[in-house]
């Protein structure tokens, strides 16, 4: 009941028509972000700090926080459209939205992203405005070893991500984590892979591997196969609609990743990208037709766009409840708010009930704004596909190039840019998956570093893993979400000669 | 840049004495710019450097201070290793300035940069921030000379910090721990990426003490908060919201530590350019426009001209080697 | 001597890059000061499982092409049809010139400007990949980029190189 009274409260803040506007173009512009590959909403919100700056401080944080969310939302366009993910939340939307892109379902495929990001969006403001207060100790409980064994367990996706061959999905994440290394080492400040060069001291920027290896390697694929001017294959957009058995194959996944999503973006430092990861890697194994992952099926769109965008509204809990950021882009949001003279913390529930209250409210308002933006766009916008083939490349290619640029403003990063196109390229043509390079590209550091951490602080004491309850449950099933499926295996080939 | 309203707001505010300033500027000056001004943050958009970048150039052109335009632009990489190498070329370029603090010195240090502040020229120091020591509230440490005695007792006890080893937060923790007689390798120095995950870390009980920026952790601090702070490396009490933190000094431990950010340019700038941009930025500490957002951001003052700036950067440079040293870092 | 299968040669080559890579593991340099598990540790243990992964790829049987995935078929229908017309190696030249332009777009970013090198870069590669009609292609190409452009610059105040151009 309180919590609904408090909620009409922020709702008078949010549906103030200055805020309204805020929300609108928050949203539209994070859309706009999101959809141009490169300009994260990290930099995106950084740069918008000069505007808020005399702002109120819950219309402040109400319009960076819809530019935010829309970013997220907007992302996934680029991913399924192009196979260029432009925020690394959205990878894992291009692993079965771009196939759908190339079977001609792109609108339906865009469809199912908003619906589900709408969804994942809505179902976390609930838990955010319910539970953000309880969850806050939660986030801070996971030390530098439940990290450690979060990251295992998230690597242990690498078995559902890679079908042909285990081996080479393995030797893929293997790269991943040793690109995530590269750079000076924050544990002992020792420079590990640099090749004496400074562009590599902060090792290398997830953005270029991603583009590299899924956008560029694309297009030298197409190339390579000859796709040029003569035979042009038009891709249909095709039907925006959905099937009511569509609506109920996809309704399960976007429930659980949502759920999935929202607690994995409260945990400091896991984030949209490992939610969204997690909820595509769960899905598959749960679905009966998983090995259809990859290859354009709808539950493979709706999980990774529920999970992040669920994860993105999750990582509003530490900020909000503590005053620590659980993201850059949180961390961007805090730096802000104290700019605007509030202190996120425990107290701010109680000292600006306005700002809590009011952005909660609003993103109600801003996920319903992003539907209906964004429902109406999706044909416009994916006839993009409709470009003639050598335009559309070109445009792919100018496209990287701007996101990796605008992003680093380093030559040297271009220069990496082409080479993991290359590197993309030769894995595709002989049967590496790519996922799980990103995978272990984007846990492989962390993981690295959360050990040492956690050993650094036990004094070199291995069991701190296992003494540490939350920790030593993750790793359990981690052990079992790799054990069980060969224990099926098993299990199936030992009945089989019995049977026959 | 964007915000064009408040920009016109402002400017009209101000216009006497952007008026009285040019005046005296017409007088003093045998050079100003000829062209529009590249004003470098050697970081990503969104860290301190970049908030100073973006900040003094809003303000300079808000109360129309110069008469060219201050073009902020990031050159990430390296903690600023990549932008330095940059300017380092840019021998002798007047229109080329970039915001700076303590990793200038202690990046060459460290080794990953092959320039260092020597290879520049100080233009101006503009503010300060200090250093802070955190502890859970429930912790039951109540003083800094407690919480070391336990350290000396227990090698293990840790000390989270936002940056690498023998980067900022681990000088500062370090030449604390050896000024309260400690023997400065003893500290069981912790790095986060970022004094916001060191301060979640704290909370979460997983390290026992945190060493952040002061600006950083104010926010965390006052009732009902988890943690609080046991000392700060001012040479004096701050003011807001940490009025009631004992400086280090006040414990008996003869120790300060400046987390300074100023101006440089680019190497060997004429004296003429260098008088230049130390007036400009001289006049811009003393404006309306800069006042507010020194105190929105938490910023202090702390002024000093290119011949002290200069001084002063070897002086940091004397007393960071020294920490080094003590920790075995040293010319690696 | 047997010939070697793709997947062999794979391993070979990832088995001489994981040895590689192990060398430079040993050449870090440990941290003065005590530390449970130093740099070079997990670098180390990458090499190791990499070098395994190897010989563990050496030793599995390559997955028949025909395995009913498009994209593998096409792949090798297209190794197919470039043997076929190896001197024109047309598919492969495409590649190549592609990846050199990119190069020479990095090389010419900030002495030509972002709004020209881009546009240069756009229109050439469309005209490349077979796109005849110049005059919608440089509409296209300029339109695209000089939204790119303002976008980054006037409304969110990032920097680009301006290069020969005035603005």
């Amino acid at each position: 009941m309180e919590s609904l009274n408090n909620l009409m409260y922020g709702f008078g803040i949010a549906l103030e028509p200055m805020n309204i506007a805020y929300v609108f173009f928050g949203v539209f512009a994070g859309t706009i972000i999101g959809m141009l590959p490169g300009l994260g909403p990290i930099s995106a919100l950084a740069l918008m700090i000069p505007i808020t700056f005399a702002m109120e401080p819950s219309s402040g944080l109400i319009l960076m926080a819809g530019v935010y969310y829309g970013a997220i939302f907007g992302g996934s366009t680029s991913s399924i459209l192009l196979n260029a993910p432009g925020v690394a939340g959205t990878v894992a939307t291009s692993f079965d939205g771009y196939p759908m892109a190339k079977q001609g379902m792109a609108g339906k495929a865009l469809a199912i992203a908003a619906y589900a990001s709408f969804i994942g969006g809505t179902v976390s403001i609930v838990f955010l405005m319910l539970v953000a207060p309880l969850l806050g100790k939660v986030a801070v409980s996971f030390g530098p070893a439940e990290y450690f064994s979060l990251m295992v367990l998230g690597l242990t996706a690498v078995v559902s991500l890679s079908d042909k061959s285990l081996v080479k999905g393995l030797i893929a994440a293997v790269l991943g984590v040793m690109i995530s290394i590269m750079g000076i080492d924050l544990q002992t400040g020792t420079e590990r892979y640099t090749f004496g060069s400074a562009h590599l001291l902060d090792g290398i920027d997830f953005l270029v591997v991603a583009l590299g290896i899924f956008a560029l390697a694309e297009v030298f694929y197409i190339l390579l196969r000859g796709g040029g001017g003569k035979e042009a294959p038009r891709n249909a957009i095709g039907s925006l609609k959905l099937s009511r058995s569509e609506v109920s194959q996809i309704a399960p996944p976007i429930a659980r990743s949502s759920v999935l999503g929202f607690f994995t973006g409260v945990l400091p430092g896991a984030g949209a990208t490992i939610g969204s990861f997690l909820g595509y890697s769960m899905e598959k194994r749960l679905a009966k037709d998983g090995h259809t992952f990859g290859k354009g099926n709808i539950k493979g769109v709706a999980a990774p766009e529920a999970a992040n965008n669920a994860a993105c509204t999750g990582s509003f809990v530490p900020l909000l409840t503590l005053g620590v950021p659980g993201s850059g882009t949180t961390a961007v949001l805090l730096g802000a708010l104290l700019i605007m003279g509030v202190s996120p913390g425990p107290m701010m529930l109680e000292n600006r009930p306005d700002v809590f209250w009011g952005v909660i409210a609003s993103m109600y308002i801003g996920n319903i704004f992003l539907l209906v933006l964004n429902l109406p766009l999706i044909p416009l916008i994916a006839k993009i596909l409709d470009m003639p083939k050598p335009m559309l490349l070109s445009l792919i290619l100018i496209f990287c190039m701007v996101g990796v640029y605008g992003m680093s403003f380093s030559i040297f990063d271009l220069l990496l840019l082409l080479g993991f196109g290359l590197l993309g390229l030769g894995m595709r043509l002989f049967g590496f998956p790519t996922a799980p390079l990103i995978l272990g590209l984007i846990l492989g550091a962390i993981m690295e570093e959360s050990m040492r951490r956690a050993l650094q602080i036990s004094g070199g004491d291995w069991s701190t893993f296992i003494d540490k309850p939350i920790s030593m449950w993750l790793l359990i099933i981690a052990a079992l979400s790799l054990l069980l499926p060969l224990a099926k295996r098993g299990l199936t080939k030992m009945r089989s000669p019995a049977a026959s | 840049m964007t915000a064009k309203l408040p920009v016109k707001h402002l400017t009209l505010l101000a216009l006497p004495l952007a008026a009285a300033s040019l005046a005296t500027l017409a007088q003093a000056q045998d050079w100003t710019p000829t062209r529009s001004i590249e004003f470098i943050a050697p970081a990503n958009p969104g860290g301190g450097w970049d908030t100073l970048v973006r900040t003094t150039s809003r303000v300079i052109q808000e109360e129309g201070l110069a008469d060219q335009n201050f073009a902020a632009i990031n050159v990430p990489g390296g903690g600023g290793a990549v932008a330095w190498a940059q300017i380092a070329r840019d021998s002798g370029n007047p229109h080329k300035l970039f915001a700076t603090s303590p990793p200038i010195i202690l990046v060459p240090l460290a080794g990953t940069s092959r320039h260092d502040h020597t290879a520049f020229t100080p233009i101006a120091r503009l503010i300060t921030d200090y250093s802070i020591v955190l502890v859970r509230d429930d912790s039951p440490y109540s003083d800094l000379n407690e919480l070391f005695a336990a350290m000396q007792e227990n090698p293990n006890l840790s000390v989270g910090g936002g940056s690498a080893p023998g980067s900022m937060d681990h000088i500062s923790i370090a030449g604390l721990a050896s000024a309260a007689g400690l023997n400065a390798a003893e500290v069981n120095y912790v790095p986060f990426s970022g004094g916001g995950e060191a301060m979640t870390s704290l909370m979460g009980g997983h390290v026992e003490a945190v060493i952040t920026g002061a600006g950083e952790a104010s926010g965390q601090l006052g009732e009902g908060s988890d943690i609080r702070a046991l000392g700060v490396s001012a040479p004096e009490r701050m003011g807001g919201a940490l009025a009631d933190v004992p400086t280090y000094q006040e414990q008996d431990i003869d120790y300060t530590f400046d987390i300074w950010r100023g101006v440089m340019g680019a190497p060997d700038m004429s004296a003429e350019a260098v008088a230049y941009y130390e007036d400009l930025f001289a006049q811009m500490l003393e404006t309306d426009g800069w006042e507010q957002a020194r105190e929105q951001l938490g910023w202090i003052d702390a002024y000093q001209n290119s011949e002290e700036f200069g001084d002063f950067l070897d002086a940091q440079k004397a007393q960071f080697s020294e920490v080094l040293s003590d920790l075995g870092l040293l010319g690696q | 001597m047997t010939r070697f299968n793709t997947n062999q040669w794979l391993a070979l080559i990832i088995a001489v890059f994981a040895a590689a890579y192990l060398w430079m593991a040993w050449q870090i340099p440990s941290f003065p000061l005590p530390r449970p598990v130093d740099s070079d540790l997990f670098p180390k243990v990458l090499g190791f499982t990499l070098l395994a992964l190897a010989a563990l790829l050496f030793l599995e049987r390559p997955a028949e092409v025909v395995s009913g995935d498009e994209e593998a078929d096409a792949a090798a229908q297209a190794a197919r049809e470039d043997t076929a017309r190896s001197l024109l190696l047309s598919p492969w030249s495409r590649v190549v010139v592609t990846s050199l332009a990119i190069v020479a777009y990095a090389l010419l970013l900030v002495p030509f400007g972002f709004v020209l090198a881009s546009t240069l870069l756009g229109f050439g590669l469309s005209w490349y990949f077979g796109y005849r009609r110049h005059a919608i292609n440089l509409v296209v190409s300029l339109g695209v980029v000089l939204t790119l452009y303002l976008t980054l610059t006037r409304a969110m105040g990032v920097y680009l190189p301006t290069g020969l151009l005035p603005f």
